[in-house]
């Protein structure tokens, strides 16, 4: 940990690659550091600064065990994202972190771990996802379930087509579409579509609030334990180490104590996200 | 004087009727006497009002809350709210019924004349009680208040603690209401401006030198934009986000929301917000004296906005918040107005 | 080590101590607040309460984090601008005041050590007044665990004799203090030991104000989240910082950048006071807010005083200084709400 908490290190993006177009644009930058730098774990999530219009808290997308580069895939929504969308390769930006719990990936091996995501929400389950085919051996069964609300708005379009070969990969989207062969349908009827089995598994669920909540339930249906389902809380940040005060749901400041929480855990905790 | 009993009659008479929603009035805090701002909804709630020297609250601000309320829920009640209004206050009102905030069905009037007096100023009452706790102020026989400290009742005379809002009174009775309680009494304001004559009378650079000492002080707790009934934008050029905004607004919209005012504590941004705010209740602040009443550091906002007051009378001619129908004094122009101060 | 000074030989102190940087109370505008002492012999400590605590000298309203200046195409330099370590005496601190900074020394403390808090935290003395009468008619120390002659976090407590001090110094911070003092300081005799003890005894029965049996309010609170109490608790809130940014326990910040030049980018990024009563403070750059109503927000003042922050440090997070309920703008009282709490059928 650096002596001051605050002081970003620099760091450079090195590629911007376009996910999403439109009006709720997505891009993935990857990043290296001028020199120093930080090791993460699967989940965290890191401040990143562009300086003169402020820091906003994001998910590590890229794997720990990826070390040339850390991945953000950032959608285009405030101050500082839109400056972010604005940066090229060799832009310098500050990084500091990594920052929450992150996934207990360690305690999970041996088992199948189902990835449930939706929108922007694969960002963290990504680090996971790639994490378990690095260590492929490691883990039970994988399988991907991932919508978006249309074609378009689909990421990680060219690595989907790649872990297709891998794992199985269910995708869909919210409306139908004249090509689309695929699931129709929110993530949660998806899964509720493809039923996964609970026995040995574990599942991570990400996305828009709603989508998290409709997805645990189809999880529910399907008699997957509250402590077998993960998720993540997103929430409004500034300090990223739980002082600044606003993130917190109850006791939890979510960017120290959070991102991450098993059904088990969040279902205790007031509904304040 | 006004009645009491005549006003938690009314007030019983419209709950219990169902003719309002709910109404917004004054009780007494048993605690230390003083007024708070009280929510009636059920005909026995009346027995709780208070009416007293201590009622300094402005409850028409009470209003921008139900409307924002109002305006989320599915299926709202649509009856109108009561509110007690002092004259001050239902200036206050006039202002958002001219400016369309809200509409007059949607609000039941209940006036309540201060007829020769007004209410206490705290700190005044509390200098001239020298350290006793006053445990209930009431308004006395004449121009009187009654003060009652653990020692007995004292009588003191209302101009010795009023506000200073009240002292510079042009209506202290309701100019708008759908009861009015208490003397329709002309009271005699020799000056209404005779407090910000002591600043005006200064040179420039010794005006400057009072405000940014005072300023300087600001702690930026937005209680004066707070308590203030005009203060109701969504927007406002002292807030990093603006309220308006949606999941579908723009990611470029927020981003260029220009940051007019930083939160920092600064001469720079402390003077910029204040003088915003002075600026943007330009023909709309009605003196109420919230602003100043609840600044924690005792910054005294009412000689700005009772110098804009002035302004607006010598130089327009405009006197706010008496006549609902009357354009607003920005939005509207006439042929004699002065343009000597266009260069 | 506990001494005596006389009352007429305090600026004498004061004046030894021009090593310090001194602040202490200074009437204001009819308002109290600590101020820095540019005339010893006109600091008194005859005063009721602040209205800003003294968290604004150690926690100060706006701290510059860094410096940052673009000095290439590319290249950005970052400059910290942590305080300096300058020694800093604050006079007449009341023990509310000095047992919220133990608050805050958690919050600012731990894992991510907050070095612009604790390098002001470490170079300031603490001189705490006892409060022979209680300084505000809200005060309610003695129900939230303190008192009004409580030594926490202070380093030297003075008690008012009438002409002079009894002064005790529990720190070697305090001890340097006193030994700057010199020949001021008098050896106290028996019988100003025992007056001090017993104004300090007779303060505990003074309290107009009593916060009782709030042992099981975490647990209570926890169970009211969803309730329709707060919808009605809030109703005259007004959403301004009083109750928040008066609080010497309170410690919720902001973060941004200030910019002074555009091209080539220079500015610094600052931390300044935040309060969880502004609807800001927690809505999403989507718009989404998790706590869109003033309903919710007041709820969050409670809970994190007398919930989150029991469940997490065990201890309330209120000293009972009562300037919440002083200054509020409309009298929302933090006793009686959480009174109220305590009584609740649920």
């Amino acid at each position: 940990m650096p002596a001051n908490v605050y002081l970003p290190q620099l760091a450079r993006i090195i590629s911007v690659k376009d996910e999403v177009g439109g009006l709720r644009p997505i891009r993935t930058f990857r990043t290296e550091f001028l020199d120093g730098g930080f090791e993460h774990r699967c989940g965290q999530c890191a401040m990143i600064s562009v300086f003169g219009q402020g820091e906003s808290m994001i998910s590590i997308s890229s794997s720990p065990l990826v070390k040339d580069y850390l991945q953000f895939s950032i959608l285009k929504t405030g101050r500082v994202t839109t400056a972010l969308h604005d940066l090229e390769p060799g832009c310098i930006i500050g990084l500091r972190g990594p920052y929450g719990n992150g996934f207990p990936v360690e305690e999970w091996k041996g088992k199948n771990i189902l990835f449930a995501g939706g929108g922007i929400g694969l960002a963290p389950i990504w680090s996971v996802l790639q994490t378990a085919l690095l260590r492929r051996s490691e883990f039970g069964e994988l399988t991907l379930i991932y919508g978006a609300r249309t074609s378009p708005d689909i990421v990680f379009k060219e690595e989907l087509v790649e872990l297709r070969t891998q794992i199985p990969v269910h995708l869909s989207i919210d409306v139908a579409e004249p090509d689309w062969k695929e699931f129709v349908g929110f993530v949660a009827a998806n899964v509720a579509d493809k039923k996964p089995k609970p026995d040995n598994t574990m599942a991570i669920t990400c996305g828009p609030p709603i989508m998290i909540k409709t997805v645990i339930k189809a999880l529910k249906d399907l008699q997957f334990g509250d402590e077998q389902i993960y998720t993540t809380v997103e929430n409004k940040m500034k300090c990223g180490i739980g002082k600044c005060g606003r993130c917190n749901i109850g006791r939890h400041y979510v960017c120290k104590d959070g991102p991450v929480y098993s059904w088990a855990e969040l279902k205790n905790l007031p509904q304040e996200y | 004087m006004v009645k009491l009993e005549d006003l938690k009659e009314e007030a019983r008479r419209l709950l219990k009727e169902g003719k309002v929603k709910y109404i917004i009035a004054y009780e007494r805090n048993p605690l230390d006497g003083r007024a708070v701002p009280a929510f009636l909804r059920k005909p026995e709630d009346a027995d709780r009002i208070a009416w007293d020297p201590t009622c300094v609250h402005n409850l028409v601000r009470f209003l921008v809350d139900e409307k924002r309320r109002k305006a989320k829920e599915k299926n709202p009640d649509t009856r109108p709210v009561g509110v007690v209004v002092k004259g001050c206050d239902s200036r206050a009102l006039v202002i958002l019924l001219q400016e369309k905030f809200i509409e007059r069905k949607d609000v039941h009037i209940l006036g309540l004349s201060c007829e020769k007096t007004g209410v206490a100023d705290e700190r005044k009452l509390a200098k001239r009680l020298k350290g006793k706790k006053a445990v209930r102020v009431e308004f006395g026989p004449e121009d009187n208040f009654t003060v009652t400290t653990q020692d007995g009742a004292v009588t003191v005379p209302a101009a010795e603690v009023l506000a200073g809002r009240c002292l510079e009174c042009i209506a202290n009775f309701p100019v708008v209401s759908d009861l009015l309680l208490g003397e329709k009494t002309k009271r005699t304001v020799a000056n209404a401006f005779a407090s910000v004559e002591p600043l005006e009378s200064l040179p420039p650079e010794e005006k400057w030198k009072f405000w940014q000492e005072q300023f300087r002080k600001c702690i930026r707790c937005y209680a004066c934009r707070s308590v203030c009934p005009m203060c109701y934008c969504d927007e406002c050029v002292a807030d990093t986000i603006n309220f308006a905004v949606t999941a579908d607004t723009p990611a470029e919209e927020k981003a260029q929301k220009i940051k007019w005012v930083e939160k920092s504590p600064l001469d720079s941004e402390n003077i910029f917000y204040h003088l915003v705010r002075a600026i943007h209740l330009a023909g709309r602040c009605i003196d109420c004296g919230e602003c100043e009443r609840a600044c924690p550091v005792n910054i005294p906002l009412r000689q700005l906005n009772k110098k804009m007051e002035k302004e607006a009378k010598v130089l327009f001619g405009y006197e706010v918040g008496f006549d609902p129908d009357k354009p607003a004094l920005i939005s509207c122009f006439r042929d004699e107005d002065p343009q000597d101060f266009i260069r | 080590m506990d001494k005596i000074l006389p009352k007429k030989d305090f600026p004498l102190w004061l004046k030894n101590l021009s090593a310090y940087a001194l602040y202490a109370p200074r009437l204001v505008d009819e308002a109290w607040s600590y101020e820095f002492v540019t005339d010893p012999a006109r600091v008194s400590l005859d005063y009721p309460l602040t209205v800003v605590p003294a968290k604004k000298i150690i926690f100060p309203q706006r701290e510059s984090y860094f410096e940052f200046s673009q000095d290439d195409a590319n290249g950005y330099r970052l400059a910290e601008t942590l305080p300096e370590e300058n020694p800093v005496v604050i006079f007449g601190v009341r023990p509310c005041e000095g047992r919220a900074l133990t608050l805050t020394d958690k919050v600012f403390g731990g894992e991510f050590e907050d070095l612009y808090y604790w390098k002001r935290r470490r170079a300031v003395t603490l001189v705490g007044l006892a409060c022979g009468t209680p300084p505000s008619p809200n005060c309610f120390c003695l129900s939230v665990d303190g008192s009004p002659h409580s030594r926490e976090g202070l380093d030297i407590l003075l008690t008012d004799l009438g002409d002079k001090y009894y002064v005790e110094a529990f720190t070697s911070k305090g001890e340097d203090l006193l030994a700057k003092g010199g020949a001021v300081f008098a050896v106290p005799l028996p019988e100003d030991k025992k007056a001090a003890d017993k104004i300090q005894a007779d303060s505990e029965n003074k309290l107009a104000r009593r916060l009782e049996n709030i042992k099981d309010v975490p647990l209570k609170l926890k169970g009211m989240f969803d309730s329709s109490f707060w919808d009605e608790e809030s109703l005259s809130c007004i959403r301004c910082g009083i109750c928040t940014y008066l609080c010497p326990t309170c410690h919720c910040f902001d973060i941004n950048d200030e910019v002074e030049s555009a091209t080539p980018l220079r500015g610094r990024r600052v931390r300044t006071w935040d309060t969880c009563q502004f609807p800001d403070f927690t809505m999403h750059s989507s718009g989404h807010n998790p706590r869109p109503e003033k309903s919710s927000r007041l709820r969050q003042r409670i809970n994190h005083k007398f919930q989150y922050f029991q469940e997490v440090w065990q201890n309330w997070q209120c000293t009972g200084c009562g300037r919440c309920i002083t200054l509020c703008p409309v009298g929302i009282d933090i006793v009686k709400v959480v009174e109220k709490v305590r009584d609740h059928a649920s």
